[in-house]
């Protein structure tokens, strides 16, 4: 009787996995070929012929080696995540946040929109910062995060994720930084206007979303629909 | 008979729609879509099980070994939700292919 698990194991002998798990492969592919060839022979097929057509099943296993560690390797789904989230994140990020730099220093200076304070806003209010030439390259820069994430085959969650990025830092500071600065530091909690914390969340979160979401959706919508129609083509 | 190519591009919905009915194991998959297709599809182990593998990891499938009557342990794969989920745009598109190509030809034919 043949040892199909041997077989299995020689013909495989390379498989860079975890013992257990290609303990778990080698078995998983020496019952289908025990299947197989216990099927070849109910129909009557000889021992030698079964065998051989059992085999051939797998033309060329280094092939069959190489494909199943890289399909079983965890690292892929990492590898994918970097491809499809993190590097269109960071190169929004890097984009959007040299660009600023760039047109702080170089660039006209920001609008500023100022008004002063009334009986209802006791403090004097801050002016709202906008720098135009920034806001208005944010979609070049969310369409780019679209276009880098959905070439890599990210989910709709990766492609906003990474058209947004370049807010996050600033949503997070907002969202955590702030109220935290508030109630630990005296300094900043006797200075802190809360009409700033409103203004800076729209000149530094809810515009610059807007505008990247402005060029990244789009993108995303016509990209995914090109890159469905060549998926299904291709395979 | 069809070709490679497009073999290539139907293997993921054929055992995402083979699967929708139940679980199998990989033998049983392979026979299955071979009998469903008339043999226009049929898998060889090379060709299935790192599909099946790379759709695991992709968390469309799970398998989970079971023992059966016969006491041989098989590896039974199920289609889970995040499959369920990725079947109906691909039949879809699948769709939008085939009466794409259907309008084409016809306008040959003419």
């Amino acid at each position: 009787m043949l040892d199909w698990k041997e077989i299995v194991r020689q013909k495989l002998a390379g498989l860079a996995l975890q013992p257990e798990e290609k303990r778990e492969v080698l078995e998983e592919l020496a019952e289908h070929l025990e299947e197989t060839y216990q099927s070849l022979l109910r129909q009557g097929i000889s021992e030698q012929s079964a065998t051989q057509r059992a085999l051939s099943e797998v033309s060329d296993w280094n092939d069959l080696r190489r494909k199943i560690d890289s399909a079983r390797k965890k690292e892929n789904s990492m590898t994918d995540r970097v491809k499809q989230f993190w590097l269109p994140s960071v190169v929004t990020l890097v984009l959007s946040m040299g660009l600023l730099a760039l047109i702080q220093i170089f660039g006209p200076k920001p609008w500023l929109f100022g008004w002063n304070g009334s009986s209802r806003w006791p403090f004097v209010a801050p002016a709202l910062m906008v720098y135009v030439p920034w806001l208005l390259s944010l979609p070049l820069i969310g369409a780019m995060g679209a276009y880098l994430s959905n070439r890599a085959g990210g989910s709709q969650r990766a492609v906003f994720s990474s058209i947004v990025f370049p807010v996050l830092p600033y949503l997070a500071l907002f969202l955590v930084a702030v109220p935290v600065a508030l109630i630990v530091d005296d300094h900043v909690a006797h200075n802190v206007m809360f009409s700033a914390l409103f203004v800076g969340l729209f000149a530094w979160v809810i515009f610059p979303a807007a505008a990247l979401l402005a060029g990244g959706l789009p993108a995303q919508f016509f990209l995914s629909r090109r890159l469905d129609s060549r998926r299904v083509a291709g395979g | 008979m069809i070709g490679p190519g497009i073999k290539r591009g139907t293997a993921e919905l054929a055992v995402l729609s083979v699967l929708e009915s139940g679980a199998l194991h990989g033998y049983e998959m392979a026979r299955r879509i071979e009998q469903q297709t008339k043999g226009a599809l049929r898998f060889t182990l090379a060709a299935l099980y790192p599909m099946l593998y790379r759709m695991e990891q992709r968390g469309w499938i799970r398998g989970a070994w079971e023992t059966s009557n016969n006491g041989r342990r098989k590896r039974c794969y199920r289609l889970t939700a995040a499959g369920k989920k990725k079947l109906s745009p691909l039949r879809k598109e699948w769709a939008e292919l085939f009466e794409a190509l259907r309008r084409l030809t016809k306008v040959n034919h003419a």
